[in-house]
């Protein structure tokens, strides 16, 4: 009696997945994030050691572990800040190409190569930010997409990088290494992203992404902390970029500044559910594993299936998974919880259908 | 090489830029999207006039009317292309966040990329016109015949659009959803037809150019978002919504890049472009003659 009409499909969702059994589980997550990220470090350390790497499952890993860095980067500033960037692999081509750089015509040591590209991304987006941050909406995304596609043709061109032929690196360290590198980065940016979250900054972050001129008016320097954002998503990119070049050991205009690459790691933020910090990274685990499939069972298809799945997410779930779960547990709660007061004890005010 | 020639060189082809300009100008003000997969309409315009010539004559060659022939079956092709995508996947985001809508026209503009290399492979291909004489000399300056027939082309589009817009029923329907859904739509106008109609004419103009470059430069499955970010600097330059605009700004990327490749090299052209883009972005978001996108 009490049911509303259109119980028929949702009647069936929550007897499957009780909504509060999903708030249970949303609120233990809550509680627990960094017994939860430190239980994940310490499993997903694991699998080598014990000697469970096999050359093709371990190269899979590592690429989910960096399109999670990139997605949960990419999430910082357009999840969280609201300014979507279409131009995120400019980072990732110019920390690529100066660990290459470095690594290959200077011969510095590796480990200072990647920190080396972690930072030259970080000064680039802090000069690039200046220009395209004060821009907003289509305008945003379009001078950041004119900004990889820029720094995509000056990398051809120009003598150092080797042009449109790339670069090839040899004498590369072991798989695993980038395994735990790849794996190291990402535990780092979820507990710094997690943690940014829950602080003053990350607060300012989400105000400007719900009303940029309110939060202006409320005496905050926006300026200051779109670009913060913005370095720390190019400093996370641009590492995941240096580690990539050595992992993939060749390099070229193509593969650093992979446009396709960009959207692929928007989708992965939007289908797992943008401005959270789980969303990004299971959309990434998700949607690579998917790609990865139809990119060895279908070839040449994976793009088509890019496609698809972008237009199918935007379309039919823009909150993506976890934003679209919270919402219907936090809905039903509200139901349950007054339901559970009528029933129990009562309550004149909400006896309405009887 | 005079400066003379290369800025000759750079109007012909900056009409055709302007012309594709135009039709992305025209969603942007009426559909209120920015249609990433705009330069795909070029793509899919420059192969169906390829197909259709290489149907009648066995290969891509042909005189120059019976190219001109199959500009009709692009012109038509692409506005069914258009009419549907906005009838099936763009209205559903209509409304919504305007990066929605990105993702989506990226979404589609990715799907049809692939899939045309699935099709017809990754290699560049051109469409070959037999003139007795491949160019007219005019006061020392060089004028290939094509170039000029696809400049009058482009030109000839654009002003079709332009008076289709300001004489016809249906162009006044467009202007009127563009100022004001609601109010056009409580006078009795079908909105969403409407948007897709011009949806299917901003295609349709798109695919048409995209005949013509397919026999001045090369068509190649990828080539298509290049359109559409020069569509961009184009009406950012140009102001959104102001065809005149448009078409100002078009020949004036078109010479900017010739004289580019004249002086520098060919390499650094879409460098330069981009670079100008984000400066212009910048400098004056609203362009020389817009009016505010607002409007």
């Amino acid at each position: 009696m009490s049911t509303n009409e259109s119980d028929g499909s949702e009647g069936l969702l929550r007897s499957i997945v009780p909504p509060n059994q999903i708030e249970r589980v949303f609120d233990f997550c809550d509680a627990h994030a960094w017994k939860l990220l430190a239980f994940g470090a310490v499993a997903g350390a694991l699998p080598p050691l014990l000697g469970l790497e096999q050359g093709y499952y371990m190269t899979v890993i590592s690429e989910m572990y960096l399109f999670a860095i990139l997605a949960l980067s990419w999430d910082i500033v357009g999840g969280q800040t609201g300014y979507p960037s279409f131009g995120n692999m400019a980072f990732f081509g110019i920390g690529a190409y100066t660990t290459a750089i470095l690594v290959k015509d200077f011969t510095v040591a590796v480990p200072l190569a990647m920190v080396a590209a972690g930072l030259i991304a970080v000064a680039f987006a802090a000069i690039i930010g200046a220009a395209v941050l004060r821009l907003r909406g289509h305008y945003f995304a379009i001078a950041t997409l004119g900004v990889l596609l820029a720094t995509q043709q000056v990398s051809r061109i120009i003598e150092i990088t080797g042009g449109a032929s790339g670069k090839i690196l040899l004498d590369v360290p072991p798989g695993t290494v980038f395994y735990y590198l790849f794996f190291g980065v990402l535990v780092v940016e979820m507990a710094v992203v997690y943690y940014l979250s829950n602080t003053r900054f990350g607060f300012i972050l989400n105000a400007i992404r719900d009303d940029e001129e309110k939060a202006t008016a409320m005496g905050f320097n926006t300026a200051y902390y779109k670009t913060a954002a913005w370095m720390l998503a190019a400093l996370f990119t641009g590492l995941a970029g240096g580690t990539y070049s050595l992992f993939n050991t060749f390099i070229d205009p193509q593969t650093a500044y992979n446009g396709a690459w960009n959207v692929e790691l928007i989708a992965m933020a939007l289908l797992g559910g943008s401005g959270t910090v789980a969303g990004p990274v299971l959309g990434a685990f998700g949607l690579h594993t998917v790609i990865e499939y139809v990119e060895t069972a279908f070839v040449g298809w994976h793009l088509v299936l890019l496609g698809v799945v972008v237009v199918v997410t935007v379309i039919g779930f823009p909150e993506g998974i976890v934003g679209t779960l919270r919402e219907y547990a936090s809905e039903m709660d509200y139901y349950e919880r007054g339901g559970m007061a009528a029933a129990g004890d009562g309550d004149s005010e909400v006896i309405d259908d009887e | 090489m005079a400066v003379t020639q290369f800025v000759v060189n750079g109007l012909l082809i900056g009409a055709l830029f302007a012309a594709v300009a135009v039709g992305f100008a025209l969603i942007w003000g009426v559909v209120d999207i920015i249609n990433l997969a705009h330069g795909e309409m070029v793509m899919l315009g420059g192969y169906t006039s390829y197909w259709v010539l290489s149907l009648i004559t066995g290969n891509a060659e042909g005189t120059p009317l019976l190219f001109l022939a199959t500009i009709p079956a692009a012109i038509a092709v692409l506005y069914v292309v258009g009419y549907g995508l906005q009838r099936t996947l763009v209205s559903r985001v209509i409304g919504t966040d305007i990066f929605l809508t990105l993702l989506v026209t990226f979404g589609i503009s990715i799907a049809i990329q692939q899939l045309a290399i699935q099709a017809w492979s990754a290699n560049p291909r051109s469409i070959q016109v037999a003139f007795g004489d491949p160019s007219i000399n005019v006061v020392g300056l060089v004028i290939p015949k094509m170039k000029l027939v696809a400049f009058v082309g482009a030109i000839a589009l654009t002003a079709v659009l332009y008076l289709f817009l300001q004489r016809t029923r249906t162009g006044r329907a467009i202007r009127a959803v563009s100022q004001n859904p609601e109010a056009a739509a409580l006078v009795g106008i079908d909105v969403e037809h409407t948007r897709a109609v011009t949806f299917g004419i901003s295609s349709a103009i798109a695919g048409g150019i995209g005949a013509f470059i397919a026999t001045i430069l090369n068509i190649q499955p990828q080539m298509g978002l290049i359109y559409t970010l020069k569509s961009f600097v184009i009406v950012v330059f140009g102001g959104v919504g102001s065809i005149p605009g448009a078409l100002i700004g078009g020949l004036l990327l078109g010479t900017v890049e010739e004289l580019t490749t004249g002086f520098v090299s060919s390499q650094w052209t879409l460098a330069v472009s981009f670079t100008l883009l984000i400066v212009l972005l910048v400098v004056k978001p609203n362009g020389l003659f817009g009016e505010g996108a607002e409007q």
